[in-house]
């Protein structure tokens, strides 16, 4: 009587373990999902006409930069990315004292509103809102550094 | 004109007089011995200085220097440029009036803003052109700093220019000048 009660306490247990295996992998699926949301990369930039500051890192990037700000030669100081979370603040420390506090709002049909703070020290340079499509650029001039300029790039990768 | 100013040749000299502030001021010069001998003094530093042209050294290319003009330009707005007015030398030399047409104007000014219709206020973001990425609300808390969203050839690319940072001669310096900077 004994053992027949001890079999089918086993079959119970083990039941019980195979839902909580299915729970368990349904739950990774999930976090899995949403592990694959889209992801926010930010790049500190220093243009110059100095040959030294060429960076093959920025090739990608180099017209548009050129385009917009007019120096020969880009050269990225830092770069960080990290993965967009709703009303979630994310820190991108992106070197030289530079640091990009990130709050997504919202996102609408991959259009992403962000809160943006782009501070250096104690000093906050800019404070934005944006609605920035993902693969867009966000270009932000900075402070001057001799004859160069500091600037931020900022896209948002879809998931 | 009645007082011997030397802006005022200046700007005859360099063609910035128009219509009757030019035909007083010549007239005044041709009668004035003092100011016909700084007339013909400007007139003669000119001369040189149109004979000697200093070299021009720019350490920037042709391209980049544009490209920073540019977008100055766009950052700053139209701001028009005027030399002092015959008006103005004239009020210096009347306070009563100056002070007169002052509450005249601030009177005129008033009512133009009572009769006319409230408009929306528009936030220097809104008035961006529309590019794909959308800049709603910029704005820095550092002093005499100025952030402005601004359009873009680039379907792709979206602007924000911030002026009016403390400049400094290295990163080291940068970094101790922000480090410093309490906002």
């Amino acid at each position: 009587m004994d053992a027949q009660h001890e079999r089918d306490e086993d079959r119970v247990r083990e039941s019980r373990h195979l839902i909580m295996r299915v729970l368990l992998a349904l739950l990774l699926v999930g976090l899995a999902f949403n592990t694959q949301a889209a992801s926010i990369e930010a790049r500190l930039v220093r243009g110059s006409n100095d040959t030294k500051a060429v960076d093959s890192k920025l090739q990608d990037l180099e017209p548009k930069l050129k385009k917009q700000f007019g120096y020969e030669y880009y050269q990225q100081l830092g770069v960080q990315k990290a993965r967009l979370q709703e009303n979630k603040t994310r820190r991108l420390n992106l070197g030289e004292g530079f640091v990009l506090f990130v709050t997504p709002k919202s996102i609408v049909e991959k259009v992403h509103e962000l809160d943006l703070e782009w501070t250096s020290g104690r000093a906050s340079l800019v404070k934005t809102t944006v609605r920035i499509p993902e693969g867009d650029y966000l270009f932000i001039k900075g402070p001057a550094v001799a004859d160069d300029w500091i600037l931020l790039v900022v896209t948002v990768h879809g998931s | 004109m009645s007082r011997h100013q030397t802006e005022t040749i200046s700007g005859l000299l360099d063609g910035e007089l128009k219509g009757f502030r030019r035909w007083t001021t010549e007239r005044h010069v041709n009668r004035c011995p003092i100011c016909a001998v700084e007339y013909r003094r400007q007139r003669h530093v000119r001369r040189m200085l149109q004979a000697n042209p200093s070299p021009v050294q720019m350490t920037d290319s042709a391209e980049f220097f544009w490209s920073k003009v540019k977008a100055e330009i766009r950052h700053r707005g139209v701001k028009r440029h005027q030399t002092p007015g015959l008006l103005p030398v004239w009020l210096r030399h009347h306070p009563f009036a100056a002070t007169g047409g002052v509450i005249v104007a601030a009177a005129v000014f008033s009512a133009v803003l009572w009769m006319r219709a409230p408009e929306p206020l528009s936030h220097p973001a809104a008035a961006a052109p529309t590019t794909s990425a959308k800049v709603e609300r910029v704005k820095t808390a550092i002093p005499h700093t100025t952030a402005t969203p601004l359009s873009s050839d680039s379907s792709q690319v979206t602007v924000i220019w911030v002026s009016g940072l403390p400049w400094t001669p290295n990163m080291n310096a940068m970094k101790t000048e922000f480090a410093n900077l309490d906002t």
